[in-house]
């Protein structure tokens, strides 16, 4: 029983935090169209910003802003000057998002070294929940998530965003001629994306190992999340991060680790191939 | 990919003399990375020539390292199996290729990243296998003690063993390019659909494009292993499919040799600074983006204006006479009681046309009515949910565009689609080959090209098709439908479906394009289903009218009886420009 | 009275390539301009000038007084620009419903009520991708669009190409209904039963100039394809 609700309980908190890692990918690859393989760089980013902040003494609730304006603001430079004339390009983006991604660790084991680094946990120590003892943070995080979650899919049902930032992308000349500032748009879009993605990393910072490589293992999972989900939809998000979360959980815990990621992989390449749009076709 | 004949004998003198004049040791380097450079010429064919971008080419080149090294490994003393195991280092890659490429185009119609990651996640689940197979791969330490090829010290002589396997793979990438194959792959990056529609089976074209790159990155993974006598999963990893790439791009994807200088250029360049200067990685990063924004053909793409101006032999073109296909009956193409739903639509209700006699035919109805829809639920482009279609008798609902065509159906879509960096003598060309061409010919290397009768008449009524060498592209819209027009008639189908012809064309253009129509429809016993809205067209044009309505025919029969309806008159009223 | 539109010396085209050489034509308020000529001689050139995706080699556009040559296409828009392209009309992996609502404010559809009374298959199709109508419907679709826009000044650029001869009528019914509310509009077109039906005045363009105006008269037809002839 105890061990059917910890299971639970680790389910639930891989899949929330599944949806958060996507989300930033889900923005810009869902409603942009970018495949943005630097994606696992502002995750990286955002871990790295809330080391530096503990590294300056402030405590790890101030990362999270400061993780959000870092990234959101390499986002917007890098919109402005490399993805920007590439829309058309879908494959050229692919290649110059990747070169960034180099550039970013490189940049990283530059400022921080490749030696693993680690955040102390904010809260630490676990709380009792239905009988059993769980991380504080985790749960913190949990609610947090389930908060955010919720606000965010109201917001994106009432707001024209999504619909412009589609649009814009199908066909750009039309998207300017009904008055969408479409530059600008595109820009705010990616640079969100790019920032929830630091806030992310900032999040997490605290559960996972934090190294200059820790990114592409984020992008692969955030990748799959959107193919098994399907893109451009807050509910694929969802459902992705469901299904990729609960095989993830129940093959780490029946074969182990390594094993555990090769399923992974298995069922994600078995959708890309069978059903490459998604379980949930919002575009 | 034309490199002026020149230049290949002079790169490959260049390599000759590096072991003299730079020692062996250097020699060994540049071996190395000639073998990644023959890796990256396989992934430049793949990319620059059809379209297709694998991310994750290690995976073949890794497999084809552990097949080598551990088949040198096990047959060292016994040359009767040693090589046919080598040769499954090269055979196997190509076959496991080949086999994704076929799963996965067969179900993608379209592009986008998908092919790219599942090769990506591909390459990383062999990987994470390598790593935790220890009885099969010897695990995180790899394969170790692989003895040298025979005959072969991999300090020296195995050189030219490598420098050999480059003029072999060039040799087969030239091959190819200078072949009907290598314009059929070009066709493929530039217009998928109008070369399904032409009877060419685009998965097969891209899988076999995909195996021929895996195969190369076999046969460069066996040298390695010959060469480094040390095969550890590595030679799997994201990182080094990530190299390859940032090698073609910056060497020329769209280049024959571009990438294995990029391979050797940047590659040894990376190796001999990576621990010295610090920045060298970041400034790699820059240069690859720098590439892909400002110059995508790469440095090859840089050098080759410079080359062009070099005197290059002219080719004699052979003119081969094509018969025309015999005409029997015409089979009889029927749709019956055909349903088409897409979510909770209903786009064809129970639609049911035959289509008889030889003739020109219209689809005439109102917006929305079903008539593109139809074409493309014949084509297959469109589930069919209930009802069938058939062809001469035969049920050919559901079938793939290109098997469709080939049965001798063929079709011209509303917007001209066409190949727009291929030049208006290719398009003829590979219109001419669909109507059958040997696997010998596909291969073939002189320069010849197809004629039939329908092409003299075409060029006869279009001048504009004589000039053979003017890039379809730049052709004007009116142009560009009678192009398509001719690559639809040209292997002389059975029926031709047109989508609106005279789409965006002038008066004239469209008197001329209707003329073309009669004369070859009538000369060469071609049917015709048009759709079309303009009555002064429908009134030149059709023997026979068939009227749809929300997904149904309403009426049929010739223009007089259809005005006359009194169901089509309380739907549909004519109207001319 | 200000024209809505006014275009003076303009002079646009590609590259150094000048496909239009100094037009000038105004519209005035309620007041309906149809553009005609035959194929390639310049009459998209001139839509896509005056919309802004094209910018000016000569001359100045203005729009309700203001000068806008130098100002950006979504802009315009917000000045009172409704324009209809030619080609690629829609957005054709959003539904009908996001298409006529994602330049707007709210989600509120009464503006449609009039188009969709002459237009149901619009309506029916409200929750369809844009992508899956037939070529046809989406031209009709961008037209409720425009139409409904709220400009004061719509451009359309060959709005019945591909539209079925009974929409055609209903369209002719709303363009002036609008002309009648005050509306400026210019429409290039190629059909002249339109032209004949709705124009105010006619211009023909030939190899990028204007060599013919007129008003509407009754052999207008006649006097326009004598013009095409020539």
């Amino acid at each position: 029983m105890d061990a059917s609700l910890f299971f639970l309980l680790n389910m639930g908190y891989g899949v929330l935090t599944l949806a958060l890692v996507a989300l930033g990918l889900a923005v810009i690859f869902g409603l942009l169209g970018v495949m943005n393989m630097a994606h696992g760089e502002f995750i990286a980013m955002g871990a790295y910003s809330a080391y530096a902040a503990q590294s300056a003494g402030l405590p790890l609730f101030v990362s999270l802003p400061a993780a959000a304006v870092v990234t959101g603001a390499v986002g917007w430079l890098i919109e402005a000057t490399v993805v920007r004339h590439l829309y058309e390009r879908p494959f050229d983006t692919l290649l110059a998002t990747w070169g960034i991604s180099i550039l970013l660790r490189e940049g990283i084991k530059l400022l921080f070294g490749v030696d693993y680094k680690s955040v102390v946990e904010p809260v630490s120590g676990s709380t009792g929940v239905l009988g059993i003892d769980y991380p504080t943070y985790r749960i913190a995080v949990m609610a947090a998530l389930l908060v955010c979650f919720f606000l965010l899919f109201l917001w994106y049902r009432k707001s024209h965003a999504s619909a412009r930032v589609r649009a814009m992308i199908a066909n750009p000349e039309l998207a300017a001629i009904v008055g969408i500032n479409t530059e600008r748009l595109a820009s705010l879009a990616f640079a969100i994306g790019a920032a929830s993605a630091g806030i992310a990393g900032a999040m997490l910072a605290p559960l996972v190992q934090i190294e200059p490589y820790m990114g592409i293992n984020y992008l692969l999972q955030s990748f799959f999340v959107l193919v098994v989900g399907g893109l451009g939809s807050f509910q694929g998000l969802f459902i992705g991060s469901g299904v990729i979360g609960g095989v993830a959980s129940t093959a780490s815990a029946a074969l182990g680790g390594s094993g555990g990621y090769v399923t992974l992989l298995l069922v994600s390449i078995l959708f890309l191939w069978l059903k490459p749009e998604g379980l949930y076709a919002g575009r | 990919m034309r490199v002026a004949d020149l230049s290949l004998p002079l790169l490959l003198a260049a390599l000759v003399a590096v072991p003299f004049v730079f020692g062996n040791f250097t020699a060994y380097q540049v071996g190395l990375f000639l073998l990644y450079g023959i890796v990256a010429q396989g992934i430049a064919l793949c990319w620059g020539r059809v379209g297709i971008l694998p991310l994750g080419q290690a995976l073949f080149f890794g497999l084809g390292a552990y097949l080598g090294g551990g088949a040198l490994i096990r047959f060292e003393h016994s040359p009767i199996l040693l090589y046919p195991a080598l040769l499954g280092a090269v055979l196997v890659p190509a076959a496991v290729a080949g086999a994704i490429g076929l799963l996965v185009f067969r179900r993608n119609v379209g592009s986008g990243p998908y092919f790219s990651l599942i090769t990506l996640a591909l390459s990383m689940l062999a990987y994470q296998i390598a790593l935790g197979a220890d009885w099969l791969t010897g695990g995180y330490m790899g394969l170790n003690g692989i003895p040298p090829l025979p005959g072969t010290d991999p300090w020296s002589t195995l050189y030219w063993v490598i420098l050999g396997a480059l003029v072999l793979s060039t040799g087969v990438l030239l091959w190819i390019t200078r072949s009907p194959l290598g314009q059929l792959l070009h066709a493929v990056s530039q217009n998928e659909d109008r070369l399904s529609f032409l009877g060419f089976d685009i998965a097969r074209l891209k899988a076999l494009a995909f195996a021929v790159s895996a195969a190369l990155a076999g046969m460069a993974g066996a040298l390695y292993a010959a060469q480094q006598g040390i095969v550890t999963p590595q030679v799997l990893a994201y990182v080094l499919s990530g190299e390859l790439l940032i090698w073609t791009a910056v060497g020329g994807r769209a280049s024959l040799i571009g990438p294995v200088a990029g391979a050797v250029l940047i590659g040894m360049l990376t190796s001999n600074l990576r621990d010295t200067f610090q920045y060298w990685e970041i400034l790699l990063a820059l240069l690859f983006l720098a590439i892909v924004l400002f110059a995508p053909t790469g440095l090859a793409g840089l050098v080759a204006p410079l080359l062009k101006r070099l005197p290059k032999r002219a080719h004699a073109v052979r003119d081969v006479e094509r018969p025309l296909p015999d005409r029997g009956d015409p089979p009889t193409l029927s749709f019956e009681e055909v349903r088409v739903t897409i979510g909770s639509v209903r786009i064809l209700q129970g639609l049911s046309l035959e289509l008889k006699k030889r003739g020109l035919h219209c689809l005439i109805g109102p917006n929305g009515a079903g008539k593109t829809s139809a074409f493309n639920a014949l084509m297959g482009r469109l589930p069919v949910s209930g009802g069938r279609i058939t062809w001469g008798g035969r049920d050919i609902t559901g079938l793939p565009a290109h098997k469709v065509a080939r049965l001798g159906i063929g079709r011209k879509l509303q917007v001209p689609a066409i190949f727009h960096d291929m030049t208006v003598g290719a398009h003829l060309d590979i219109a001419l080959w669909s109507g059958g061409i040997s696997g010998w010919e596909l291969l073939g290397q002189g320069a010849f090209r197809y004629r039939n009768e329908i092409l003299g008449v075409l060029k006869e009524m279009f001048p504009f098709l004589n000039d053979e060498d003017k890039r379809a592209g730049d052709l004007s819209l009116g142009h560009r439908q009678v192009l398509e027009f001719a690559l639809a008639v040209i292997a002389r189908p059975e029926v031709v479906l047109l989508d609106e012809p005279c789409a965006g064309l002038s008066t004239q253009e469209t008197a001329d394009l209707i003329a073309a129509m009669r004369k070859i429809a009538g000369r060469f016993d071609i049917s015709a289903l048009i759709i079309e809205h303009d009555f002064s067209v429908v009134e030149e044009l059709s023997d026979h009218i068939f009227v749809l309505h929300q997904g149904q025919t309403l009426s049929e029969g010739t223009l007089e009886a259809i005005r006359a309806d009194h169901k089509v008159q309380a739907v549909y009223t004519g109207g001319t420009k | 009275m200000r024209p809505r539109l006014s275009v003076a010396g303009l002079t646009a085209g590609y590259g150094d390539l000048a496909v239009l050489r100094d037009l000038s034509f105004d519209v005035a308020e309620g007041e309906i301009l149809c553009i005609t000529g035959r194929n390639g001689v310049g009459k998209t050139t001139l839509m896509r000038a005056v919309s802004g995706a094209l910018p000016l080699l000569a001359g100045h556009i203005t729009l309700n007084g203001q000068d806008v040559t130098a100002l950006a296409t979504n802009k315009r828009q917000k000045l009172g620009l409704s324009y209809g392209p030619q080609e690629n009309v829609s957005f054709a992996p959003l539904t009908v419903r996001e298409n006529l609502t994602l330049h707007l404010d709210g989600h509120d559809l009464s503006r449609y009520e009039r188009l969709f009374r002459a237009f149901p298959r619009i309506e029916e199709r409200l929750e369809q991708k844009a992508g899956s109508l037939s070529g046809g419907e989406r031209k009709i679709l961008s037209f409720c669009r425009v139409m409904a826009e709220g400009g004061s000044l719509v451009a359309l650029d060959e709005p019945t190409e591909g539209v079925a001869p009974e929409n055609i009528a209903l369209m002719v019914d709303a363009i002036r209904a609008i002309a009648a509310e005050g509306t400026a509009l210019a429409i290039v077109e190629q059909n002249l039963t339109l032209v004949e039906a709705v124009a105010d005045k006619v211009i023909v363009i030939d190899h990028g100039e204007i060599v013919f105006r007129c008003m509407a008269m009754p052999n207008l037809r006649q006097e326009i394809e004598a013009q095409l002839r020539v």
